[in-house]
């Protein structure tokens, strides 16, 4: 883990204003970053889990990435090339982390084998998801600056703005109508998550300006 | 790496971004939420190793129930549930809760009390095998301090 990440300014939607806030774009996952997972993130998110096993919610229908440890798994790809980390901080907290991998090939058939950029894991803090809270997120779009950056990365890396990920069910959406990306459908191999992917022409799309 | 997310982009995007979940990964995926009777063995003995561990870490701190309910900030009622009945499913905040108060990894600690899958089930075993040398619930002897020690740690590496 880099403890001098590279700083991109950026704006989230504050919704309890309806106002931009100035906030960053890191390119990496810092001490400061797993901290915050650790002494704000996590208890939040046992808080609310609290709330859905009171409310005798079954286990197997809780957000599926509740047991998510971010120190460890930062710590497995420490020094590995093929991984980028990335943390979009606002009001000096962190309130959303990726990670990204390089070694994976695209899967659609006009692209087969070619390079992509492949987001391991993307997750935003427990108060920006309305999931979690049944109230409206704190911040809004560090999902959609998480997957502009994987874009614009995959474009540096010479991939052409080619990514993929495996979907938690409760994204599907996100990624299919937000992000405007191709459902290839459940994957057997990936424990039933639908993989998505994006072709250098829907990236364009995505990020090209006046969205 | 720099990155240009431009002020107009995001407003243009917060149209149509609503509050959709954004959770992707593959490696996060929680098989145990899915399987519903692999690991069953498994979860049996982890218990057994959790409620020892806690038992034990609490008389080392020369904690009553009550006194490591209001040490952990957690309900009294589930300490004495952990301790006494072995079919007893902690709340995950609890399991939180403790691992901060006994200085322990918390994921390991998940594991051990069958919220979460374990990674690998030697450390389940290794753990069972240190819990099963704590007998008595009173002073911990020399040979219950060693068993301790060698839980914390287990659970403590990363």
């Amino acid at each position: 883990m880099s403890n001098l990440p590279d700083v991109s300014e950026i704006v989230l939607l504050q919704r309890e204003t309806n106002e931009l806030v100035p906030a960053e774009l890191w390119d990496a996952i810092t001490d400061k970053n797993l901290a915050d997972w650790e002494h704000a993130w996590t208890p939040e998110l046992l808080q609310r889990l609290l709330v859905l096993a009171k409310q005798g919610v079954a286990q197997k229908h809780w957000p599926q990435s509740f047991h998510w440890n971010w120190r460890d798994k930062a710590q497995s790809i420490k020094g590995l090339l093929d991984r980028q980390c990335f943390s979009v901080v606002c009001d000096d907290m962190t309130q959303a982390m990726m990670i990204t991998d390089l070694s994976r090939r695209a899967q659609l058939e006009s692209q087969k084998t070619d390079h992509l950029v492949y987001v391991d894991y993307v997750e935003a803090a427990p108060w920006n998801r309305s999931e979690l809270s049944g109230v409206a997120p704190r911040y809004s779009m560090c999902g959609s600056v998480l997957i502009n950056a994987a874009i614009q990365y995959s474009i540096m890396e010479g991939f052409k703005g080619r990514i993929g990920l495996h979907s938690l069910p409760q994204a599907n959406g996100f990624y299919a109508n937000h992000v405007g990306m191709t459902d290839l459908g459940l994957d057997a191999d990936a424990h039933n998550l639908r993989y998505f992917e994006m072709t250098p022409e829907q990236a364009e799309e995505f990020i090209k300006k006046g969205g | 790496m720099k990155f240009e997310i431009s002020r107009e982009w995001i407003e243009a995007k917060a149209r149509s971004e609503g509050d959709y979940e954004i959770g992707a990964g593959l490696l996060g995926f929680d098989p145990s939420v899915d399987d519903g009777t692999d690991g069953v063995v498994v979860a049996e003995e982890s218990r057994l190793a959790f409620s020892r561990f806690v038992a034990l870490s609490r008389r080392n701190l020369r904690l009553s129930a009550e006194g490591l309910a209001d040490y952990a900030d957690v309900e009294l009622a589930e300490v004495m549930s952990i301790e006494s009945d072995l079919s007893y499913e902690p709340e995950p905040r609890t399991v939180h809760q403790l691992a901060h108060a006994f200085s322990v990894d918390q994921r390991k600690l998940m594991e051990l009390s069958g919220l979460a899958r374990p990674k690998s089930p030697a450390f389940i075993h290794e753990a069972v095998r240190y819990a099963a040398r704590s007998e008595s619930l009173e002073e911990l002897s020399e040979d219950e301090m060693v068993a301790l020690e060698a839980m914390v740690a287990i659970l403590s590496k990363r």
